[in-house]
């Protein structure tokens, strides 16, 4: 399996990378930590002409907790941002990074290559809805930042232009009384999620939800936010009741596919369970109980 | 049918070597040791040597363009614009290889000798991923890009993708077979009809169905072929697993001798079977190399051509069953139609077909037997003898035939099989077939495998978690690896077969300073054979292992094979060890000789083992001693003034295995096929998560016994190894087709091969039935009976008994329990099991 032949350029700063990618025109790529791109070059289902790496500019890979905010430089490796107590601060952060594939791909891929490849199953896309998230961009016209929400238009579509490139995600700290969870159905370490569920949410007293939001990941050419879902919770007492509702809204709300992970029906039986136990995981963090979020592979 | 007679025919005939009077081995030492593998440093140190490390000078690369149609016909193929592409030295057709080459004989009778079986699809395509045309390059690179460039226009006809649609004829894969059914053959023993008349209960079963599934191994198919023009002799470095088996299919469809096919092989990645059949890709790459002029060609399998188009599992489907039990659940009689799936080329095939005969009861003590059994072609990836190969699927059947029976009848699943297992007191047991099970204490090793798991605890904790409307499930897998096999049971499937028995060579020799070198003609893949050798051969000679150089891997140069030589069908530490200590044997005998002139000394007053110098004779009570180097210096480089009667002596000494195997009666297909029965019984706890419907297995136990242990951790690895495949064919692992003939799984991703973190921590206990008819009393292991499949199942099918799902395939997934239980609820498993309570007339 040999990739079809391509030139190689290494950017030293986002200036020359973005110079780059003017100049070398639409065959041109980024290349991050290489782990979306690299499979499906070597199954020639993408053959750019060029690879511009950015790897080697500097300071793109910080994690930092600065304003209010945790910072993560787009070359921030899942490994780092699982390891780090900087990111851990945001518990949903590290359910995600720690779940995403196995030791060898999360050494190597990033987090912005994930949301710039925008797949619909990549878990971070799912995770990062369910937080204030904005991406930071690089450009002929300099800096500017994206509401996360904005940045992803379609299944492996966001809004950048062929001549930008994400240099930072900046996640808000969630309030006090907020808690969240990340919890993926995966059928081995090494590939993608069969079905993901993001829950963020803010309680007022120690059961009612004052704010919300319901993330479903793989079911839908995006991640879905599920609205239904929220409102079920939102401002109301987390009962077995509501939140059966709430999962019960979740169910209706995805749109998955039929493959070898799942069947549609399935997905959606396994949607609604997820959300469920998200909320529960989530409500516990938000009272400050400390409870343990993460994949679920088959066998144990 | 309990047979002692049996026993000392069998133990007395099976070779083991001359018997060394004066030269007697000391006691076993070494072996059943659990010593580290030789073999250990070297591969994990980066120092194995695989074919893909292979340079040759001048040295060219194939790649294959293969078919995206399961079923069409070839309509245009043009390869002019790849010929031009710079790098591209040649290219090859089908048509163009149909010219040089014959078909690849079959095996099977009748219609099947029809099959034309080309190394490249010929006219029409069978499969999805069959090549179609060969583009050979200077570079890899170019070989790739270049394959692009070849335009193949098809035709669609109609795939073939179940075997019940296979039968029915509508489409034919090879019409000059006139059928997809490429085999045919009734095996009836006892008198089913009569025990079905006498039965207290008979149940019948609904379809069932075993799954195709693969083994994944690290290293793909690699292949580098050399065809001398000078010669005409062609070389192959390769990691097939079964060289002997190759080269009777290359020799006739390439029209060369057999003496001018070299094949090499060093450490292999994995075998388990399905590097068997590579070779219609070896015959492709020795053509290519003719066509270069003699410049060597590597072809290195990728891992989606692995998994489209290299060899999958039989799959079967069991239909019609019938059962029929006495009152206690004893089963009496058992009567089926088997339909196997052998894909689109039969190759190995029809083989398969008999090869389950040699489990024919499984474990238990039924007499009357029925199997219709049947094999047909589908456009499906060919298969190839997969780990487990065509047992499991029979014991799989055996044991869902325990579970449902015992569940309809409320009998539980262990109180089940002790009823009816065979018994120790009876072994050798003769079965049905007429094959002798060995030795074996299947209730012992039951009742191990519950200690171990803590069974009536976790009844205990089944009943609580009912309660809370939980689905936990115990279950039990019994299977046997029968190893050693007969090769005359291909008589069986055709009474022309040109092969019987079993053997095997082992070659060890005192090099000129004395060096002990043993050459197999195993093919290990993992097996830890250089170790297993080595801990023999020390014993034989009472050294010590490490004095021992074991040559790793195959090359037809030692001159150490026989056309049954190979790795495959768990024999190695039977037919292997035994060729090897025969040997060895040889050896100390002639040492013992030689010693006996230099010394002057009686040859049974003479002692071996390790002195100052190094390995020696020595004469007890006394100072006289002479070394290994001086008595190969005597016989190599010094041997002036040696009395004639010594000069046979040649400290090169080559043994070849036999066991006493007779032709089976082809009429009542009886006979013994295989010569030792290892087995394993695996307990399980799974819980089936109501919400995700997730199995999770919560414990897992395995018990195995291959009679004596030559090496005890080499065998425990080896559990562990089969376990994990069994677990990943249970819960992930599927070669599956759509309806169209597309293979869905051809990635990793999609294949979901299991990983570390699917895996249970496997308890493990070993028990010991010393086979009486082997060498040391061991048995062959490796395959492991796929264990797990049966043991899961058993699990699942009790965990759901509540919702009334009926376990009818080996493979379960999240999303097949949570759509079983979706038809259970609305009455869909109605009528696949129907009970009918009799009086029984006696
Ligand atoms: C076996 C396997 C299993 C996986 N399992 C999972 C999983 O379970 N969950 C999961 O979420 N992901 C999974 N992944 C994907 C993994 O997370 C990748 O790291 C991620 O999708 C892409 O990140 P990357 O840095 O490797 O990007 P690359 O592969 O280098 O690039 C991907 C795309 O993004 C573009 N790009 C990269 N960086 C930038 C940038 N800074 N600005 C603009 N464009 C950019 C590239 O041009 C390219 O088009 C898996 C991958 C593999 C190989």
């Amino acid at each position: 399996m040999y990739a079809a032949a391509f030139s190689y350029h290494r950017a030293a700063s986002l200036q020359e990378a973005v110079k780059l990618l003017q100049d070398l025109g639409d065959d041109a790529r980024i290349i991050a930590g290489g782990q979306s791109l690299i499979p499906l070059m070597k199954m020639r289902m993408t053959r750019p002409a060029a690879l511009i790496d950015i790897n080697f500019i500097p300071g793109l890979s910080e994690i930092q907790n600065s304003k209010g905010e945790l910072r993560f430089g787009a070359l921030a490796r899942h490994a780092d941002i699982e390891d780090s107590s900087v990111a851990s601060a945001i518990p949903i952060v590290h359910d995600c990074a720690t779940g995403i594939a196995d030791v060898q791909v999360r050494n190597q891929g990033t987090i912005g290559g994930s949301l710039a490849e925008a797949d619909p199953s990549g878990d971070w896309g799912t995770a990062l809805l369910a937080l204030d998230t904005t991406v930071v961009c690089f450009g002929p016209g300099g800096r500017h930042t994206v509401p996360f929400e904005a940045f992803i238009k379609d299944a492996y579509t966001t809004v950048l232009a062929h001549d930008e490139i994400v240099t930072a995600v900046h996640v808000k700290m969630p309030p006090k009384g907020s808690g969240g969870a990340h919890l993926a159905f995966k059928r081995s370490a090494p590939v993608y999620p069969t079905v993901s569920a993001s829950v963020q949410l803010t309680l007022e007293d120690h059961n009612t939800c004052k704010d919300v939001r319901v993330i479903l990941g793989c079911v839908g050419l995006t991640a879905i936010r599920a609205k239904e879902a929220e409102a079920a919770v939102r401002g109301k007492s987390l009962s077995e009741k509501n939140i059966q509702a709430a999962s019960e809204a979740a169910r209706a709300a995805a749109e998955p596919q039929s493959d070898m992970r799942g069947s549609a029906e399935y997905k959606r039986a396994l949607v609604a369970t997820l959300v469920k136990r998200a909320i529960a995981i989530a409500a516990r963090r938000a009272r400050g109980e400390h409870a343990e979020a993460g994949h679920e592979y088959v066998g144990r | 049918m309990a047979s002692k007679s049996v026993a000392k025919k069998l133990k007395r005939k099976t070779s083991r070597g001359p018997s060394a009077n004066g030269a007697q081995a000391a006691p076993a030492k070494w072996v059943g040791q659990p010593i580290r593998r030789k073999e250990e440093n070297r591969l994990v140190s980066g120092r194995g040597i695989f074919v893909d490390d292979e340079k040759m000078p001048g040295m060219l690369h194939i790649k294959f363009v293969r078919s995206s149609y399961p079923h069409a016909k070839i309509a245009r193929l043009d390869v002019s614009q790849a010929e031009k592409f710079p790098g591209v030295v040649c290219t090859l057709t089908g048509a163009e290889i149909k010219k040089q080459v014959q078909p690849f004989i079959e095996i099977g009778p009748g219609g099947a000798q029809k099959i034309a079986d080309y190394p490249m699809a010929v006219g029409k395509v069978v499969f999805q991923g069959e090549p179609v045309a060969a583009v050979v390059a200077e570079t890899r690179l170019a070989a790739e890009d270049a394959a692009e460039l070849v335009e193949v226009d098809y035709e669609p006809l109609q795939p073939v993708v179940t075997a019940e649609n296979a039968l029915k004829d509508e489409s034919l894969l090879h019409p000059a077979m006139g059928t997809n059914r490429n085999w045919h053959g009734v095996f009836t023993y006892g008198d089913v009809e009569k025990a079905m008349k006498q039965a207290a209960h008979a149940v019948h079963i609904g379809r069932l169905h075993f799954h195709r599934f693969s083994s994944t191994p690290l290293e793909c198919n690699v292949i580098i072929a050399t065809w001398d023009p000078r010669s005409g002799d062609i070389e192959y470095h390769c990691n097939n697993t079964f060289p002997s088996f190759a080269s009777q299919f290359l020799s006739p469809a390439l029209g060369v001798r057999i003496d001018q096919i070299h094949m090499k092989s060093f450490d292999i990645g994995g075998g388990f079977g399905i590097k068997i059949t590579s070779y219609p890709y070896m015959a492709v790459c020795a053509l290519a190399s003719r066509k270069a002029r003699g410049r060597a060609v590597k072809w290195v399998e990728t891992r989606i051509e692995h998994m489209q188009a290299s060899a999958h599992g039989n799959e079967r489907t069991f239909l019609d069953t019938r059962v029929a039990l006495d009152k206690n659940g004893v089963v009496l009689a058992i009567d089926s139609k088997h339909v196997d799936d052998c894909g689109a080329f039969p190759r190995y095939e029809p083989l398969g077909c008999v090869i389950w005969a040699q489990v024919l009861p499984a474990t238990y003590r039924v007499k009357n037997i029925r199997i219709d059994m049947h094999q047909v072609v589908t456009n499906k990836c060919p298969v190839g003898p997969n780990r487990g190969y065509s047992r499991m699927q029979h014991l799989w059947f055996m044991e869902r035939i325990l579970d449902i029976c015992g569940q309809t009848l409320g009998i539980p699943a262990d109180e089940m099989r002790l009823r009816n297992y065979i018994r120790k007191n009876e072994m050798p047991y003769k079965t049905p077939n007429g094959c002798v099970y060995d030795s074996g204490d299947y209730a012992n090793m039951l009742s191990t495998a519950k200690k171990l798991i803590g069974w009536d605890d976790w009844k205990k904790k089944q009943a609580a978690a009912r309660k809370e409307g939980r689905w936990i499930g115990l279950g039990i897998g019994s299977t046997l690896d029968s190893g050693t096999n007969n090769f005359g049971q291909a008589r069986i499937i055709n009474p022309d077969a040109p092969f019987s028995g079993q053997s095997k060579v082992g070659i060890v020799k005192l090099d000129i300073y004395g060096e002990v070198v043993v050459s197999m003609g195993s093919v290990p893949q993992g097996q830890g054979h250089e170790t297993t050798a080595a801990q023999v051969v020390a014993d034989a000679l009472s050294i010590t292992p490490d004095l021992v150089n074991v040559r790793p891997g195959f090359d037809t140069a030692h001159n150490a094979y026989t056309g049954h030589t190979g790795t495959y069908a768990s024999q190695f530490a039977v037919t292997g060890l035994t060729a090897i200590h025969g040997a060895a044997m040889k050896l100390r005998k002639e040492l013992s000789r030689l010693a006996a002139w230099k010394l002057q000394a009686k040859e049974k007053d003479l002692e071996f083992g390790v002195g100052a110098q190094g390995p020696e004779v020595r004469v007890s009570g006394t100072q006289k001693s002479i070394n290994y180097w001086a008595l190969a210096n005597l016989v190599n480089v010094n041997n002036a003034g040696m009395p004639e009667s010594l000069w046979d002596i040649t400290l090169n000494c080559r043994h070849v295995f036999h066991a006493n195997f007779q032709i089976p009666d082809v009429k009542r297909k009886y006979g013994n096929l295989t010569l030792t029965y290892a087995a394993q019984i695996h307990t399980a706890v799974v819980e089936v998560d109501r919400e995700t419907f997730q199995p999770k297995i919560l414990a897992y136990a395995c018990v195995d016994d291959c009679g004596k242990a030559v090496n005890p951790r080499i065998v425990e690895g080896q559990v562990h190894g089969a376990a994990a495949h069994g677990i990943g064919a249970a819960l992930l692992e599927d070669c599956a087709y759509d309806s169209d003939g597309n293979l869905l799984t051809a990635t990793f991703s999609d294949y979901t091969p299991i990983t570390a973190v699917n895996m249970p921590e496997l308890l493990y206990a070993h028990t010991e039935s010393p086979s009486p008819f082997t060498l040391n009393g061991a048995k062959g292991m490796g395959e492991g009976g796929a264990a797990p499949v049966h043991t899961i199942c058993s699990a699942l099918q009790d965990a759901l008994y509540p919702t009334g799902v009926i376990i009818d395939d080996s493979h379960n997934t999240g999303d097949s329990l949570f759509r079983a239980v979706q038809k259970a609820e609305t009455g869909g498993y109605a009528g696949m099991v129907q009970v009918e309570h009799r009086r029984p007339s006696r």
